[in-house]
């Protein structure tokens, strides 16, 4: 197996760098340039500046709201958010880009089990990776069919201790579902009212920061199965590009029906209330959506990446030639099993 | 003192370009970009800060004050604590892209070494 040394080569001991001592010049120089400007910085003394001067004073007559962090990021500044919101979309549509399998898929894990279980049902495929794989199938099952699932060896607690590797159940122990059960709905509270409160400290982008929290606590505590139907890319790509065009839009009524790009076209409501702030709470309500669902899919999208691209070398030496159907049928859950097997 | 503050950005700044500069594993050059994305939040919101003031919240202003004298008032710099927060998710969507490179890099080459990448070594 002397392939397990090209998969792992680093050890602890021995961590490889790269000519250190001209990093330490380098970073010495650049820290002396550093700290020169630093030091010259405006303190905590120094006057506000004007543009921030300007927000405050225009934030309760101008936007009708009373929260001026709000109105610079929707508002006064609204054209530099609307540009970092694509910056986003930018980077999750790379994510998703880098990450895509040769074949579209419904979910974002666990799918290849689905080939596998395809594959040994055609008999096309012998060894001891299939009762791997079987059993493997059988802890992913409740993707499909959560209702007649055995309620029995899923659940880690029922495990006996000292039950060798890999774990077969998708979620974890009793603790930690319990913990889960009673933050999530908790943090989903607080996530909804960090936007929908604009009035207050808050907005779309840490409001959607802890609704995808929420998604992957959920994730963490029960597994895949549990937000499958939930957390697909077409459900949550949808979602994303609906909240971009609402942001668009949003946007661009404002050009058509006062004269510039991001001004206020919505009556203002009665201060401190939640339709307060005009376009604001759109674009922030947008920008929540923006962000949850943008996180979600860079985090899932990363969690369901596999070998798809890449020829693996380890199976082409050890199958000899059978890659081709080996990739179709995904690789088998776990990389160390699959060698047992073969 | 909050000039303690931007220095400590500044040190942050350092020990990830060092990382970035000197470490061959992917994943910790990432880890490295991460601490120099920290140091500018760091930096940012501690320019925001002003001696005594009160948060730029016009929300309940206190007894005495009026929503308009608390605008004209000592407050914190809204406008950087608006960059703060908008960089800190397009850090985490620019760290997921890495992080989605480090993995097809480790798929192809069977590494994480930075290092052994010399396909396009002429």
């Amino acid at each position: 197996m002397s392939k397990a040394s090209t998969v792992r080569p680093e050890r602890h001991e021995t961590e490889p760098t790269h000519r250190p001592l001209v990093g330490a010049v380098i970073v010495a120089g650049f820290a002396v340039v550093l700290v020169l400007a630093l030091v010259h910085l405006p303190r905590e003394g120094a006057a506000l500046p004007a543009v921030a001067r300007y927000a405050m004073e225009v934030a309760i007559p101008k936007w009708g709201i009373t929260e001026p962090v709000n109105e610079v990021v929707y508002g006064t500044r609204g054209f530099d958010t609307f540009g970092e919101t694509f910056l986003l979309l930018a980077a999750v549509v790379a994510v998703i880009v880098i990450a895509r399998h040769r074949e579209p898929r419904t979910g974002f894990i666990g799918e290849h089990v689905a080939g596998t279980r395809e594959q040994s049902q055609d008999g096309s495929r012998g060894g001891g990776g299939d009762e791997e794989a079987r059993q493997a199938e059988k802890a992913e099952e409740p993707e499909e069919s959560r209702t007649d699932r055995p309620v029995g060896t899923l659940v880690p607690d029922n495990e006996p201790i000292g039950t060798p590797g890999p774990e077969r159940a998708q979620g974890m122990s009793v603790v930690v579902r319990v913990a889960s059960r009673l933050a999530s709905p908790m943090l989903a509270v607080a996530g909804i009212y960090l936007f929908a409160g604009g009035y207050s400290p808050g907005g779309g982008f840490p409001a959607g920061a802890v609704i995808a929290g929420v998604v992957l606590l959920t994730y963490a505590a029960f597994g895949y199965g549990r937000i499958a139907r939930l957390v697909r890319p077409a459900v949550i790509e949808f979602v994303e590009l609906v909240g971009a065009v609402v942001i668009i839009g949003c946007e661009l009524m404002g050009l058509f029906l006062k004269g510039s790009f991001s001004a206020n076209w919505i009556p203002l409501a009665e201060v401190q209330t939640i339709p307060s702030g005009g376009i604001l709470q759109v674009f922030s309500t947008a920008e929540f959506i923006e962000v949850a669902t943008g996180l979600v899919l860079a985090i899932f999208v990363i969690l369901g990446m596999e070998h798809d691209w890449a020829g693996d070398r380890d199976e082409a030496e050890a199958d000899n030639g059978s890659v081709s159907r080996r990739r179709r049928s995904r690789r088998p859950v776990r990389r160390s099993s699959a060698r047992s097997g073969s | 003192m909050i000039v303690v503050n931007y220095l400590a950005a500044g040190a942050l700044l350092c020990l990830g370009l060092y990382t970035v500069l000197t470490r061959r594993n992917l994943i910790k050059m990432i880890m490295g970009l991460s601490l120099i994305e920290s140091s500018s939040y760091l930096l940012l919101i501690s320019l925001a800060y002003r001696r005594a003031s009160t948060p730029p919240v016009l929300l309940n202003p206190p007894q005495g004050q009026t929503e308009s004298s608390l605008a004209k008032g000592n407050v914190a710099d809204p406008v950087l604590q608006n960059f703060c927060l908008t960089a800190i998710v397009i850090g985490v969507a620019v760290t997921a892209v890495f992080l989605a490179v480090a993995v097809r890099v480790s798929q192809h080459y069977g590494s994480l070494d930075a290092d052994r990448m010399r396909d396009m070594r002429g």
